[in-house]
């Protein structure tokens, strides 16, 4: 088990090589660069740029650049924001909890949403609910999240119910502690939808078909035979069973917590690490980029793994090793 | 149900908390200081909290690192200067100096500091501090802007201390500007940063991290001092107790308790807020105003016009003689021939249709532009410069006279035959540059001349622009106002943004070097009415000369809402101009 899970880890290293290379070859090819807005500024003396410049390697082929950023990560130094000029990793750290805690409400109601509904869609195939979760489902995963978020501030505009965007009031500071989480709840309604309705949809299907085929199982049959409610036998019995596939689901979510609500983040102004990172694009703040990628895909890494361990956790017939 | 009766509570909470106001402020009295400065203001009432939002994201705290507007704008906030630059009436008031000496020489400016100021964690404010200020700037260990900005001719000035609250500073050369520079520079607490200068981390000080976590350290002596900082959500400025202005009875300014501002992603999201009433102030761009003008009744906003905006908007031919690396001209020589000609341009500039643009494009809400500054920039705006009015025939005219010919298919040639075609570029981000590049298309084509449209990536243009030169016409603005010095890199031949030509080493053109000259002029005297006369002429060259078309300038507005008092607003820079002074009978 060990060796697996040390072999596993290891694949990350060429896959990070990879992708920064990827990324940093992409982002000196695009036009421009961390300067570009400093240079078209009238009143900015040519010294200064030229020691700004300098200052950040920018003088540099880009392949010296890279080697050099590698050499400073094998130093686990991530680099400093150019233009925050904090550490990447602090500056991570300062955004990464309001992105977890929308990642985490969104989970929490596509699972909590998700689960009673396909069972009891399951429980009677092509009754009424059966037909009404299907329907939403298909509308739900057919329509793109950022347009969703669109949807989303223009009915919190027009209706004047939920905060536009943001993650607390104008007035946060001065409420007492108790009132500053219900405001932050409140602000949470809108993007937790937004962000968890996809996640609901497609939960709901793949439980709902998974349900279907345990149903069949002759175990089934025997606890209906036995003579037990049928809320038990469903809740307790079916799904139980249904559950197991789902588990290697988790990995993807996992992987999604930091980088899966940028589109949503960005659209209704809220203040996580999607803007940050989507800003550092923009601005080609080259250190902020690369390392909210490096996060991503040792987020995704991780994730996959723990699904797997999962999975061999909770299924006797998987084992890893040799 | 339980359930249910959470749910209500939930609500409940909600509206209450969506409703509840700041509770009432206690305030630190501390005595006034000798040095008080007493403004001429209408006394008002303390109290209250003025609500702006801002597009984006302050970058730092720290002055020695801040490139960007936004950044400077909320250290202005808390840092105050030795001068102060008045937006309103463009001369420059005493600021922490309650006043100055020149010396003879023009050289040697001395500054008495005001008596008995304070930093806002209540140390003492002295000489040393100011010392400490231009070090830091000077050392090469923190290349900034104003380090350069600070020198002439790459010499720094010298600073040096005459006694506990006079300063001297020495300038290698006469340097008109330097009162206005001086009052950009923010007097850094020598009491709290000296510990990271030593140490070689004073550009990671005062970073947004640390605001964020120790937003007290942030010492500063202007109006306000930073109470908290949520990255990409908002800045919570509090009243500094150490201010030191008064109004005449003797109360010490700010009125408003705290300055709230909400960080939003965009100017539309920043215009959004302020047209739902959320927000106290907003600078308003032409296109927005119709529609903004509805809410006002419903939200007690009034939109001001703040006259011509300081920006301005021109067309340009690339007059670059070089060659790039493989020996390809930047520019086909023929069409070098007609981008140095000067009636070319004056027939391009006689053929453009200003008003067309300001009707069609800014909704009139802006006027033609005929030369660098715009009516904006009172002190330094040169009305009699030469204009060029609409005017086809002139414009042909002009054209017959430097040997073009209008063939029978309507289309213009040079004297070798060479059809007349360039392709202008612009950046595609700006709507209104799209949309007047394609008015100018259209008027030239009046002409005969084919102008192709090729919009860019911003990086992209500027790349071209400054390093790759291959480009035959751009069309761009770029914000002026300010004093002339600002104009250094687009005028002087040498400059970086001389954009028909830039880097020159030495003036192609007399008209250049006489511009180069006059420059260069203008900055070694302190005379104002001097100085005056030879940026008029500068102003003049360029406009008989046309290097850059200049098209429009678009008015600039600013929603404010009606509850503010001793409100003043300046025709350019910061939205309001004295926050210190502000105060309201309402609190919000």
């Amino acid at each position: 088990m060990t060796a697996f899970i040390l072999r596993r880890l290891g694949t990350l290293v060429p896959m990070l090589l990879a992708v920064t290379l990827l990324v940093f070859a992409l982002m000196s090819l695009a036009p421009g660069d961390f300067l570009t807005p400093v240079k078209a500024q009238r009143d900015i003396n040519p010294a200064l740029i030229v020691e700004l410049q300098k200052s950040f390697g920018l003088d540099r082929p880009w392949y010296e650049q890279y080697l050099r950023w590698l050499g400073n990560i094998l130093r686990l130094d991530f680099g400093y924001s150019w233009t925050y000029k904090v550490p990447v990793a602090e500056l991570i750290a300062q955004r990464a909890p309001a992105t977890i805690l929308l990642s985490l409400c969104s989970l929490v109601l596509a699972w909590t949403l998700a689960i009673p509904l396909a069972v009891l869609a399951a429980a009677r195939p092509g009754g009424w609910i059966d037909k009404i979760t299907a329907g939403a489902a298909y509308f739900a995963l057919a329509i793109p999240e950022f347009f969703l978020a669109l949807l989303a501030v223009w009915f919190a505009a027009q209706t004047g119910w939920f905060p536009i965007g943001g993650l607390t009031s104008l007035d946060h500071d001065f409420l007492p502690f108790g009132s500053q989480l219900l405001d932050i709840a409140w602000h949470l309604v809108l993007p937790t939808l937004v962000l968890g309705l996809g996640g609901v949809a497609g939960t709901l299907r793949v439980l709902r078909a998974n349900v279907l085929d345990v149903l069949r199982a002759e175990y089934v049959t025997a606890a209906r035979a036995k003579g037990l409610p049928e809320k038990v036998v469903l809740f307790r019995h079916v799904l139980r069973n249904a559950l197991n596939p789902l588990l290697s689901t988790v990995g993807y979510a996992f992987a999604g917590l930091l980088s899966g609500s940028l589109l949503v983040e960005n659209v209704m102004n809220y203040p996580g690490l999607g803007r940050l990172v989507y800003e550092a694009f923009i601005r080609e703040d080259q250190f902020v980029v690369l390392g909210s990628v490096m996060v991503g895909c040792t987020l995704l890494v991780i994730g996959n793994l723990i699904s797997d361990l999962a999975l061999a956790w909770s299924d006797p017939r998987v084992r890893y090793g040799r | 149900m339980r359930i249910g009766h959470f749910h209500l509570l939930l609500l409940g909470c909600l509206i209450f908390s969506s409703c509840s106001k700041p509770p009432p402020v206690a305030r630190e009295d501390h005595p006034l200081p000798d040095g008080i400065d007493t403004a001429r203001v209408e006394p008002g009432r303390r109290g209250g909290v003025f609500i702006q939002s801002v597009p984006g994201e302050p970058s730092t705290f720290n002055p020695l690192v801040s490139e960007d507007a936004t950044s400077g704008g909320f250290i202005g906030l808390f840092l105050d200067s030795l001068t102060r630059y008045n937006a309103v009436t463009q001369e420059v008031e005493p600021g922490l100096a309650i006043r100055w000496d020149i010396g003879k020489d023009n050289k040697t400016f001395t500054f008495h500091l005001r008596p008995g100021i304070r930093w806002s964690d209540g140390a003492p404010f002295s000489a040393d501090d100011v010392l400490f200020t231009f070090q830091a700037i000077y050392d090469p260990r923190y290349p900034n802007r104003s380090a350069f900005d600070l020198s002439v001719e790459g010499k720094p000035f010298r600073v040096e201390k005459v006694d506990f609250l006079t300063v001297r500073i020495t300038t290698p050369e006469i340097f008109a500007p330097f009162l206005e520079y001086v009052g950009g520079v923010g007097i850094l607490p020598k009491h709290r940063l000296e510990p990271a200068f030593r140490d070689g981390t004073l550009q990671k000080a005062w970073n947004v991290s640390v605001a964020q976590h120790e937003p007290e350290t942030l010492v500063g002596t202007g109006a306000f001092r930073l109470r908290s900082y949520q990255p990409a959500e908002r800045i919570v400025f509090e009243a500094n107790p150490h201010y030191w202005r008064a109004d005449s009875a003797g109360v010490r300014l700010p009125y408003v308790d705290f300055l709230v501002t909400k960080l939003v992603k965009d100017i539309n999201a920043s215009t959004l807020a302020f047209a739902t009433g959320q927000t106290d102030a907003e600078g308003l761009s032409p296109d927005n105003v119709a529609w903004i003008e509805r809410f006002a009744k419903r939200y007690d906003f009034l939109v001001h016009n703040r006259g011509p905006s300081p920006n301005t908007g021109f067309i340009w031919l690339n007059q670059n003689p070089g060659q790039d690396a493989s020996g390809k001209p930047f520019v086909q020589p023929h069409k070098l021939a007609w981008f140095t000609d000067r009636r070319f341009r004056q027939a391009i500039s006689h053929g453009i249709d200003r008003e067309g643009i300001v009707k069609g494009v800014l909704f009139g809400r802006g006027q033609p532009l005929w030369g660098p500054e715009t009516p904006a920039n009172k002190k330094w705006y040169n009305p009699n410069v030469t204009q060029y009015p609409y005017n086809p025939a002139r414009a042909r005219a002009l054209l017959a006279e430097a040997g073009f010919r209008l063939g029978e298919d309507g289309k213009l040639r040079d004297a070798k035959g060479n059809l007349v075609e360039f392709t202008l570029n612009s950046n595609q981000e700006n709507q209104l540059r799209v949309n007047m590049a394609t008015v100018f298309k259209e008027n030239m084509r009046d002409l005969g001349i084919t102008v192709n449209l090729a919009f860019l990536d911003f990086g992209t243009f500027v790349g071209k622009i400054q390093d790759s030169f291959d480009y035959e016409a751009g069309l761009l603005g770029l914000t002026g106002g300010g004093d002339p010095a600002g104009g250094m890199s687009v005028f002087s031949s040498k400059g970086r943004l001389h954009q028909w030509y830039p880097n020159q080493k030495t003036p192609a053109t007399p008209w250049e070097a006489r511009i180069d000259e006059l420059m260069s002029l203008q900055l070694r005297t302190l005379d104002y009415a001097t100085r005056r006369k030879y940026f008029d002429e500068v102003q003049k060259i360029m406009s008989d000369e046309t290097p850059f078309i200049y098209l429009v300038t678009a008015n600039a507005y600013v929603g404010l809402k009606d509850r503010w008092k001793n409100m003043k607003i300046p025709p350019l820079g910061s939205l309001v101009w004295n926050l210190d002074e502000l105060w309201t009978v309402f609190t919000p």
